[in-house]
């Protein structure tokens, strides 16, 4: 495994299908993605919530969100299975490490920045020495 | 003379002004609210953070366009993707009526 990739993957359960059935759907997505070399960052059940707007005639669902971290591979079995699921009424995946590695670059170049900011206003009177040594020299 | 030339720039004036207002009915561009000043936007814009995106998107449900929501364009871009994944998840409506 060469690269290692960080994926959110969300789906929406019908409503029907108690908690018991989504916790144990969810311990059987953990499995599924262990065995193939993946690891599971976290699992957050979101929870009976109200749909945006209807799915299948379905006005609510149960959310669930995982955080995957793996080659990908795991992902498209996770997907294919996801797919002849009943109970799955619609899942997404998005790939989040990149994002999140150009957010930290912004957020410590901003630092950086400030950082640099406040040595150069503190700094001034190390200027004002440095700048008083000089001018001996020049008479 | 004076009086005159004052009588003439100020019937001009009139003119102008009663031009101006036909037009404005015709021809000016709908007023929009004015440019939100100073919308922070995060480093990182998460897709399932509903509250926040939905500060983006007006009651039609349609994205914010720039010239309103007054944020840089690549932030935009990043809002309006974080939207439709959203949108894809029910998390935002796509039409609300």
């Amino acid at each position: 495994m060469a690269v290692k990739r960080t994926y959110e993957v969300m789906y929406i359960g019908t409503p029907e299908t108690s908690d018991d059935d989504i916790t144990k759907l969810n311990e059987a997505i953990e499995k599924m993605i262990t065995d193939d070399g993946g690891s599971i960052v976290k699992t957050e059940a979101m929870g009976r919530r109200k749909l945006a707007y209807p799915i299948n005639k379905k006005t609510e669902g149960h959310y669930t969100l995982f955080e995957i971290e793996g080659s990908g591979q795991e992902i498209a079995e996770l997907e294919r299975r996801m797919r002849v699921n009943d109970t799955i009424m619609r899942y997404m995946t998005v790939r989040v490490d990149e994002e999140r590695k150009t957010a930290e670059k912004h957020r410590s170049k901003r630092e950086d920045r400030q950082n640099k900011r406040k040595s150069f206003a503190g700094g001034n009177e190390s200027r004002e020495t440095t700048a008083g040594d000089n001018a001996p020299e020049n008479q | 003379m004076e009086r005159n030339t004052k009588s003439i720039d100020e019937s001009i004036v009139v003119k102008e002004i009663d031009l101006g207002d036909e037009q404005k009915t015709e021809r000016m561009p709908r007023r929009y609210q004015r440019r939100r000043q100073g919308q922070f936007v995060p480093d990182y814009i998460d897709w399932k953070d509903v509250d926040f995106l939905k500060r983006f998107v007006p009651e039609r449900a349609k994205i914010m366009p720039r010239r309103i929501s007054g944020i840089s364009a690549k932030d935009q871009r990043r809002i309006a993707r974080a939207i439709k994944r959203a949108r894809t998840m029910a998390l935002l409506p796509f039409v609300t009526d």
